[in-house]
C-alpha cells in the first residue's frame, strides 16, 4: 500500500495544531462530565442512605429531593457536554475534510499521481466519518463512563476500602483478561476485513467483468470465484464471535464474583468494623456501575482505535508538504520559451527513464515529440508541465526556473491535454467553460466551430447542454478528447502540451481539428506528443526520443531522409496507411 | 436456498431468515428466552441474600452458615447460567445473521450474471455493488439484536410480573417506567431517522465531490481551480457537519433521558416504598430486589429500541435487494445449438435499435460470408459498436432480427453464443488472476495452443517480459500492464477459444501499426471476423467494408467498390490527403 509521508505526530499534538477549535474550554467540559458521572451514581448513595435511615418517611423526602436535584443537575451537564464535545469535534471534522482537498490538489503531482485516487478519497470520506460514526454511536460517552468510573472507585473506598479491594483486583484481571480477548478480537476482524474487502473485489469483478463473462460464457467459473469470497468473508465473520461475546460473558462473570465477594465479605467485615446494611447494599449496586462503564470503554477501544485511526489517516493527508509556490517570480508575459538543461528523470525510486536531455524551444515554435513507447515522451511532457520533479538538471520557463514561477501565473498558461482527459459530471459546455467560468455560450459554440466540429455537435441530442455523465463515461473516448482540446482551446494557454491528445478519434474529424488546432495556437508554443505522421509532418521541428534521449531534432523534411530511428518509425506510419507517401 | 426476501416489512424477513436456519435460531431464542429470565431471578437473589444475610447479620443477630452459602451460590449460579447464555445465544445469532447474509448475497450476483444487458446499461457498478453489499447487510442488520431483544421482551414481562406480584404501586412504577422509555425511544427514533438519512445523503454528496475533484486534479491543477474546488466542497462539508449535528442535537438530548430514567424510578420506588416497608407490607430485600431490577432495565431497552430502529434501513435494503432478486429482465434463451464447425455466417436482417427513445441504429442489413473480414468504419458516435453487438450476438435488436447459419440468435440455447463467438471490447477486461487463467477461463488447453494463440495476438513476447511469464498475476482489471498490454492479452484470450465469428472493437487501437498488422494478418483463413476500426492497415485486410453514419449503414462494398464513396475516401485517406494539401 502506497502511503504517506509520516509527519510528525506525537499523539494529539498535530491533531490540536491543525484543529485549535478542539481546545477551547477543555476545563470546562471535564467539569460537566463530573457533573455527568456523579448524577448516574446517585441512585444507590439514595437507597444507602434511605436503608440506614430506617426508610423512615420524614428522612427519605429529603433524600429523594436531593437525589432528584442531582439528576437534574446530572442530566443537564450530559446534554451540554454532549453538544459541546460533538460541535467542537464536527468543526474540526469539517476543517479537516476542506483542507484535506486542497492538500490534495496542492501536494506535488508526482505525490498525488503516486496515491491511488480512492485512498485519498477515503482520507476525507470514510476515514472522518468512522469519528462520527464513534461519537454517534457511544463514543460521546467516553467521558462520561470514564468520569463515572472514578466516582465509584473513589465512593467505594470512602465506603471500605478493605471491600473495594477485592472489587478493584477482580477488575484488573478483568481488563487484563479483556484486553487480551480484544487483541484476539482485533486479529480476527483485521482478517475479516481483509476477507470482505476481497469479497468486494469479487463482486466488482462480476459486475465490471459481466460483458467478458457473458460473451466468454464463463458464469459458472464465475459463480465458484464467489462462492468462494463470500463464505470465506462469512467464515472470518462467524470467527469474530466467539472471543467477542466471550468477552461479554467475563463481564458479567466478574460483577457476579464481585457481587458475591462484597456481600459475603462485607458481612463478614462489616461486623467487625461498623458497616452499615446500607452500605452492603450500596457496594453491591456500585459493582455494577463500576464495571459497566469498564466493560463498555474496553469493548469501544476498538471502535476508539479505528476513529483515531481514521482521523490519524485524514492528519496525514493534512500535513503533506505543499508543493506550492505563493511568493515565487510570476510567468512572464506572452509565448512561453523553454529551456531544458541537463535533465534526467526518474519515477519514485524506480531506474532514470530520462538521461541528460538538453533541448531548447523557441517562443511560438510548434514541437512534435516522436519515439516508441516507453521512450520517454510521456516523462518530457510531464517534467514541462510540473507533473513531474527532475531527478537532476534545470527546466526553465521564458527564463524562470520552474520551481520558482508562482503557481497562480502558471494556471490556464501552460496546459496539458493528456490522452485520456477528465471531464467533470455535468454538461459539455460546462466542461469547455471551466478554466474561462465567464465565457458566454456564443463563446463555446465560437470554440466549437473553429475547430471544426459542428458534424459531431450536429449528433449530440442536447447540444451544448448534454450531460456527460460521470467522468464523461456517457461520451466515447474519442468524445472526451473533443471536449478537452476545446476546453483548452477556450483557456488560450501560452504552453500547451498534447499528450496523444487526438488518438481516440476517427481519421476525418483528427484532421480537421489539428488543422484548426494549429490555427488557434500559431504564436503559442505547442508540444505534441505524435501519434500520428501528420503532426510531425505539420511541426517546425521534430525531436526523437530513443531509450530516454533525444536522438535527433529537426524539422520532418531533414529528418526523413536520414539514416536513425525517424526513418524507421516514417516506414512504419507509411505501411500502415497503405504505402502511399 | 437463500432466505426469501418477498415478506412486505423488514421484521417478517427477519422472521423468514430465522426459518431458513432453524438450528441455530432455535437456540439463540431460547437461550435468549433463558438470559431474559435470569435477569429478574438474579435480581431476585440480591434481594433475598439482603433479608435473610446483610440485614440480620449487620443488625446483629446470628445467621445461619446456610443463608451464606445459598446467598453465594444463587448469585454464582445465576450468574454462570447467564454468562453462558450470553455466549451461547450471540453465537448462534451470528449464525442465523452472517449465513443470511452471504445466502442473499450469493443470490444477488447471481442475479446479476442473469440479467439483461439492458438492464445493467441503466445501473453504475456503484450501483450495483452498493446492493450486493451494503444493501444485503442492511437488510440482515437487525438480526445481530433479534434474540438478544426477544429474550429482554420476556425479561420484561417477567419483571412486570414480578412487580405487579410484590405490590401494585411498585408495578404500576415499573409500568409507567417501560412505558416512559419505550415512548421516548419511539420519538427519539422518529426524529433520528430523517436526520439519519439526511446525513447519510449529505454524506454520498462529500464523496461524490471529493472523488470526482481527486479524480480530475490534473486538469483542477493545469486550470488553477483549487478555489473553485473547494468552493464547491465547502458546501457539502458543511451541509454533512449541519447534518451530523442534528443528528447529534437529538442524542445529546435523549440519551442523559433514557440513562436518568431509572434512577428517577428508583428513587419513585423508594419514596413510596418505604412507608410500606414500615407498616410491615414489603422487606428491605424486595426494595432492594426492586431497585437493583430497575437499574438493570435499561439494557432490555436500550436492546430493544436499537432492534427496532434498524428496522426502517433494513427495509430499504430489503427493497432494494428485492428489486434486484425479483426483477424479471433475465436473459432468455432458446432451445437450438449451431452444430457446423466451419466459420459462422452472420446474417442482419434490417435490425434497429432504440434505447431511451433514441434511435441507435437504424434498418442495418448486413451479411457476413463465412470466413470473410468485414471492417466497419464511421466516425465518433455512428452507431459502429452497436452493429457489432448485434452481429456478434451479444445484444438483441429492438426490430429484425440476425441469424446465425440461419438460425435467430434469440432461439439459440444458453452457452451457444459463447461457444461460437469471441468479442474483444473498446475497453479490455482482464481479471485479477494469472495471465494464464485469464486466458483459459479455467478450461483446458495445452501449454502450445496458448502459446500459439499469444503469438497470433502478438502478446508472447510482452508474456516473455513479465516476471513470472504466464503466471504473472495482473493487478485488478489488468491494471499492471498497459492498455496495448491488455489488448493484446484479450486478443489472444479470443483466439485462443477458436471461435467462429471474431468480433473485434476497436481492440487494435493501442497497438502500434506494425503490431495491429501482425495481428490482423494471423487471423486471415481463421474464422469469420468482424472489426471496427479507422485505420487504412486494417481496412487493406477486408473483403468487405461497411460505412456507418448516424446509426445507418450508408455503403458496404469490397474497399475497391467503396474507394468511390467520398465519405469513406475522407476517412481512411484523411491523412493521406492532410498531406498532400
Amino acid at each position: 500500500m502506497t502511503s504517506l509521508a509520516r509527519p510528525e505526530l506525537r499523539g494529539f499534538r498535530t491533531a490540536l495544531r491543525v484543529s485549535p477549535s478542539l481546545r477551547q474550554g477543555l476545563p470546562v467540559t471535564i467539569l460537566l462530565a463530573l457533573a455527568a458521572g456523579a448524577g448516574r451514581i446517585i441512585a444507590p448513595l439514595t437507597v444507602q442512605h434511605a436503608i440506614d435511615a430506617g426508610l423512615a418517611p420524614h428522612t427519605i423526602g429529603p433524600a429523594v429531593a436531593v437525589g432528584g436535584a442531582a439528576v437534574v443537575v446530572a442530566g443537564a451537564s450530559s446534554m451540554v457536554l454532549n453538544r459541546r464535545v460533538q460541535d467542537r469535534i464536527e468543526q474540526a471534522l469539517a476543517g479537516l475534510r476542506r483542507a484535506g482537498l486542497r492538500r490534495v490538489h496542492d501536494m506535488a503531482a508526482s505525490t498525488a499521481d503516486r496515491l491511488p485516487s480512492a485512498d485519498l478519497v477515503t482520507r476525507l470520506t470514510s476515514d472522518v466519518d468512522q469519528v462520527t460514526t464513534f461519537l454517534q454511536g457511544g463514543g460521546i460517552q467516553f467521558l462520561t463512563n470514564g468520569a463515572q468510573l472514578v466516582i465509584a472507585t473513589v465512593i467505594m473506598c470512602a465506603y471500605s476500602w478493605q471491600l473495594a479491594l477485592p472489587v478493584l483486583v477482580i477488575a484488573a484481571l478483568l481488563l487484563a483478561a479483556m484486553a487480551g480477548m480484544q487483541k484476539l478480537i482485533a486479529r480476527r476482524y483485521h482478517r475479516a476485513r481483509g476477507d470482505l474487502a476481497r469479497m468486494q473485489s469479487a463482486v466488482a469483478e462480476s459486475v465490471l467483468g459481466g460483458p467478458v463473462i457473458r460473451s466468454t460464457g464463463t458464469g459458472e467459473r464465475t459463480r465458484a470465484k464467489l462462492d468462494e469470497a463470500v463464505d470465506q468473508a462469512r467464515d472470518s465473520l462467524l470467527r469474530t464471535l466467539p472471543p467477542l461475546h466471550g468477552n461479554t460473558s467475563l463481564g458479567e462473570l466478574a460483577i457476579s464474583t464481585m457481587t458475591v465477594a462484597v456481600l459475603l465479605g462485607g458481612v463478614w467485615w462489616g461486623r467487625r468494623t461498623g458497616l452499615t446494611a446500607g452500605e452492603v447494599v450500596a457496594m453491591v449496586f456500585l459493582v455494577t456501575f463500576f464495571v459497566r462503564p469498564l466493560q463498555f470503554l474496553v469493548q469501544s477501544l476498538g471502535e476508539a482505535q479505528n476513529a483515531l485511526t481514521g482521523w490519524r489517516r485524514a492528519l496525514e493527508l493534512v500535513t503533506t508538504p505543499s508543493a506550492v509556490v505563493r511568493d515565487g517570480t510570476p510567468l512572464p508575459d506572452g509565448p512561453v520559451s523553454v529551456s531544458v538543461a541537463g535533465v534526467s528523470a526518474r519515477y519514485g525510486d524506480g531506474p532514470l527513464v530520462l538521461h541528460d536531455v538538453s533541448v531548447h524551444l523557441e517562443a511560438g515554435e510548434h514541437v512534435a515529440i516522436v519515439g516508441r513507447t516507453g521512450s520517454g515522451k510521456s516523462t518530457f511532457a510531464k517534467l514541462l508541465t510540473r507533473r513531474l520533479e527532475p531527478a537532476s538538471g534545470t527546466i526553465q520557463l521564458s527564463g524562470v526556473p520552474l520551481e520558482q514561477l508562482d503557481d497562480r501565473s502558471l494556471a490556464g498558461r501552460v496546459v496539458i491535454v493528456p490522452q485520456d482527459p477528465f471531464l467533470f459530471d455535468g454538461s459539455i459546455v460546462a466542461n469547455v467553460r471551466l478554466g474561462r467560468p465567464s465565457a458566454t455560450d456564443d463563446e463555446v459554440l465560437d470554440i466549437l466551430a473553429r475547430l471544426g466540429l459542428h458534424d459531431w455537435f450536429a449528433t449530440l441530442p442536447e447540444g451544448l447542454d448534454t450531460a456527460v455523465g460521470l467522468r464523461g463515461d456517457r461520451l466515447s473516448a474519442g468524445e472526451r478528447q473533443l471536449v478537452a482540446l476545446a476546453r483548452t482551446a477556450l483557456v488560450d494557454p501560452d504552453l500547451v502540451v498534447f499528450d496523444e491528445a487526438t488518438s481516440g478519434i476517427d481519421p476525418a474529424t483528427d484532421v480537421a481539428v489539428q488543422q484548426a488546432l494549429a490555427a488557434l495556437t500559431r504564436g503559442r508554443t505547442t508540444v505534441s506528443i505524435a501519434h500520428r505522421m501528420i503532426t510531425a509532418e505539420t511541426a517546425d521541428r521534430v525531436l526523437v526520443f530513443d531509450d530516454g534521449r533525444i536522438a535527433q531534432s529537426g524539422p520532418h523534411g531533414d529528418l526523413v531522409g536520414v539514416p536513425g530511428p525517424y526513418a524507421g518509425l516514417v516506414k512504419a506510419w507509411n505501411r500502415q496507411f497503405g504505402g502511399v507517401t | 436456498m437463500p432466505p426469501e426476501t418477498r415478506r412486505r416489512s423488514a421484521l417478517a424477513a427477519q422472521f423468514a431468515g430465522a426459518r431458513a436456519h432453524p438450528g441455530p435460531a432455535l437456540v439463540a431464542t431460547v437461550t435468549g428466552l433463558i438470559n431474559g429470565a435470569t435477569m429478574v431471578v438474579g435480581a431476585s437473589a440480591i434481594g433475598w441474600s439482603t433479608d435473610h444475610l446483610v440485614i440480620p447479620a449487620l443488625g446483629g443477630k446470628d445467621v445461619p452458615a446456610g443463608a451464606w452459602w445459598i446467598s453465594a451460590g444463587l448469585v454464582l449460579g445465576i450468574s454462570t447460567v447467564r454468562w453462558t447464555t450470553i455466549f451461547v445465544r450471540g453465537i448462534a445469532t451470528g449464525r442465523v445473521q452472517y449465513r443470511a447474509q452471504a445466502e442473499t448475497r450469493r443470490a444477488v450476483v447471481r442475479r446479476y450474471l442473469e440479467l439483461d444487458p439492458g438492464w445493467h446499461r441503466h445501473r453504475s457498478p456503484g450501483q450495483l455493488l452498493a446492493h450486493a453489499v451494503s444493501d444485503v447487510d442492511a437488510l440482515w442488520s437487525p438480526m445481530q439484536f433479534a434474540y438478544f431483544a426477544v429474550g429482554m421482551v420476556f425479561m420484561l414481562l417477567l419483571a412486570l410480573a414480578e412487580l405487579f406480584r410484590r405490590d401494585l404501586l411498585l408495578g404500576l412504577v415499573g409500568l409507567a417506567l417501560i412505558a416512559g422509555v419505550l415512548t421516548l425511544n419511539v420519538i427519539y427514533q422518529r426524529l433520528l431517522a430523517p436526520r439519519a438519512r439526511a446525513a447519510q445523503a449529505a454524506r454520498g454528496q462529500v464523496g461524490a465531490v471529493a472523488h470526482e475533484s481527486i479524480e480530475g486534479g490534473p486538469v483542477v491543477r493545469s486550470l488553477g481551480l483549487t478555489d473553485s474546488e473547494d468552493a464547491r466542497f465547502a458546501p457539502a462539508v458543511d451541509r454533512l457537519r449541519v447534518a451530523d449535528m442534528r443528528m447529534a442535537s437529538v442524542s445529546s438530548t435523549f440519551d442523559p433521558l433514557l440513562e436518568l430514567l431509572p434512577t428517577v424510578a428508583v428513587l419513585v420506588v423508594l419514596a413510596a416504598g418505604a412507608p410500606r416497608v414500615q407498616a410491615g407490607a414489603l422487606t428491605v430485600g424486595d426494595l432492594v430486589g426492586v431497585v437493583y431490577l430497575l437499574i438493570t432495565i435499561s439494557i432490555p431497552l436500550n436492546v430493544i429500541s436499537r432492534f427496532l430502529s434498524m428496522l426502517p434501513m433494513s427495509g430499504a435494503g430489503r427493497e432494494r435487494v428485492h428489486a434486484v432478486l425479483e426483477n424479471p429482465d433475465v436473459v432468455r434463451f432458446g432451445a437450438r445449438r449451431l452444430r457446423h464447425v466451419r466459420p459462422l455466417r452472420v446474417e442482419v436482417r434490417a435490425a434497429g435499435v432504440t434505447r431511451q427513445d433514441r434511435r441507435i441504429l437504424d434498418d442495418a442489413s448486413l451479411t457476413l460470408a463465412a470466413g470473410t473480414v468485414t471492417v466497419v468504419v464511421g466516425a465518433v458516435g455512428a452507431g459502429k459498436t452497436t452493429l457489432l453487438d448485434l452481429a456478434g450476438g451479444q445484444a438483441h435488436p429492438t426490430d429484425g432480427v440476425v441469424l446465425f447459419d440461419g438460425v435467430d440468435v434469440r432461439e439459440l440455447a444458453r452457452g451457444a453464443v459463447p461457444e461460437n463467438v469471441a468479442v474483444v471490447s473498446q475497453n479490455p477486461f482482464l481479471f485479477a488472476e494469472s495471465i494464464r487463467d485469464n486466458l483459459t477461463l479455467s478450461r483446458d488447453y495445452s501449454e502450445h495452443q496458448i502459446w500459439r494463440a499469444l503469438h497470433a495476438a502478438a502478446a508472447d513476447d510482452v508474456v516473455r517480459g513479465l516476471p513470472h511469464g504466464l503466471d504473472t498475476v495482473v493487478g485488478e482489471r489488468g491494471a499492471t500492464l498497459s492498455g496495448g498490454q491488455r489488448q493484446r492479452i484479450c486478443i489472444a484470450r479470443a483466439v485462443l477459444r477458436e471461435p467462429r465469428l471474431l468480433v473485434l472493437d476497436d481492440a487494435t487501437s493501442a497497438l502500434d501499426p506494425r503490431v495491429e498488422r501482425q495481428v490482423l494478418e494471423q487471423l486471415r483463413g481463421g474464422p469469420t471476423v468482424l472489426i471496427t476500426s479507422n485505420r487504412p492497415a486494417a481496412v487493406e485486410f477486408a473483403d468487405r467494408v461497411v460505412l456507418v453514419r448516424g446509426g445507418r449503414i450508408v455503403a458496404d462494398g469490397t474497399p475497391a467498390e467503396l474507394a468511390a464513396v467520398p465519405e469513406y475516401e475522407r476517412i481512411v485517406t484523411a491523412y493521406d490527403q492532410s498531406r498532400a494539401s
